[in-house]
């Protein structure tokens, strides 16, 4: 009458397995769509050196910078050491995803961690760059002297000629500009990449990654049950 | 029988890191505005009104930060403990299934029953008939020696309220 069964049989949660955070901590989510954005934003639509560009990069920069901290301070899946880089795991994590089955880890994968890492340093670059370009000026100094210079005094402009007459600091400004292009379209690629990544890691592993960036899980009663 | 699966802590946490952010955000606008006056004359009162923001701005920060992650943690727990008492909860009901003889399928029924399915939707989970499903439930209480869909379901509810009760109505 009572033949031994294993433990029941439906509507079992999916049980331990290591997984990412669903949903991510808000901190990574709200950072990670903040700078997703302000890349398209400065990258396709914001004219350069503009001071709506500026802007937008300085909000970036803080971005970047508190989301730095949190890879030391944050919970575990944030911190740098839950995804180190490591080419070779990364290689390995590629393969598996060519023959379809890969493995599921706590934080990103290794292959996506090496993406986030080039990424970073990509908005690094970018951002350094972009200080140098405008001399380290902040986007509210950068607002008033265009005002001041829209208004007719061109003082700030003679100022700025001044310290700009020296070799040295007209080649540097260059190799900033040209590093500053070069990282941004870069990083423009990479997202895309990154992107194609999260689609085909979803696909093998049949689960949207993408919602656990979003919003999290919106289990239901009747969803869990059939 | 499954508990809200979202956390009230949630919103609390997002409103925590969208505040930490703005103030992230501020203090770099402010710190990068006022570099230039506090390294050309760190002593005039206006840089060291200005360090003291900044100051106060990355306290602000750190405290932020730290509550953050406490919150995470905390609701992290709580996520843990919850799915422990469900663990505990599933194995409760196993066993009991067991003790009461139950089919492997009556157990499926009896376990969808108990989230609350109605005939129609056990029937359609199982793509039985609800029929065959009607007559499942019915040999599901006699065997529990209950009354009904609501006693059934309240003889799990007893054994959490009160320890021991270990002979149903």
């Amino acid at each position: 009458m009572a033949p031994p069964i294993s433990a029941a049989g439906t509507g079992d949660q999916k049980g331990g397995a290591v997984s990412p955070p669903d949903p991510w901590d808000p901190l990574i989510r709200i950072s990670h769509w903040g700078i997703a954005l302000a890349v398209l934003a400065n990258g396709l639509i914001n004219k350069p050196g503009g001071t709506v560009h500026v802007w937008v990069g300085w909000a970036v920069m803080a971005l970047l910078i508190t989301r730095l901290s949190w890879g030391f301070f944050g919970p575990a899946e944030a911190r740098f050491s839950a995804f180190p880089p490591n080419p070779r795991a990364a290689w390995a994590h590629l393969a598996s995803l060519l023959r379809g089955k890969p493995r599921e880890h706590a934080s990103h994968n290794p292959a996506g961690a090496l993406m986030v890492y080039a990424l970073w340093a990509c908005l690094i670059a970018v951002s350094i760059t972009g200080l140098v370009m405008t001399e380290g000026k902040s986007p509210v100094t950068i607002a008033e002297e265009k005002a001041a210079v829209a208004a007719g005094d061109w003082s700030v402009l003679v100022t700025a000629d001044e310290a700009g007459d020296d070799d040295n600091h007209d080649s540097r400004g260059k190799l900033a500009k040209e590093v500053h292009e070069v990282a941004a379209n870069l990083m423009l690629i990479l997202a895309l990449i990154h992107v194609g990544g999260v689609g085909v890691e979803s696909m093998a592993l049949r689960r949207n990654l993408v919602r656990p960036m979003i919003r999290g899980p919106q289990r239901t009663r009747k969803g869990s049950g059939a | 029988m499954i508990p809200r699966s979202r956390p009230k802590g949630r919103h609390h946490s997002a409103a925590l890191a969208v505040f930490l952010l703005v103030q992230t955000s501020a203090a770099v606008f402010f710190v990068g505005d006022a570099a230039s006056d506090m390294l050309s004359d760190p002593t005039a009162p206006h840089s060291v009104f200005e360090a003291l923001v900044a100051f106060a701005l990355i306290l602000g920060i750190l405290f932020g930060g730290w509550q953050l992650r406490q919150t995470l943690e905390t609701l992290r727990a709580q996520e843990r403990s919850l799915d422990a008492a469900r663990g505990a909860l599933a194995q409760v009901i196993a066993q009991q299934f067991q003790d009461w003889g139950l089919t492997p399928a009556e157990r499926d029924v009896g376990l969808l029953a108990l989230k609350g399915l109605d005939v129609a939707e056990i029937a359609q989970a199982r793509s039985a008939a609800p029929g065959t499903v009607r007559a499942q439930l019915s040999k599901i209480y006699a065997k529990a020696g209950v009354s009904g869909r609501a006693q059934f379901a309240a003889w799990f509810v007893e054994d959490l309220l009160a320890e021991g009760t270990s002979s149903p109505a």
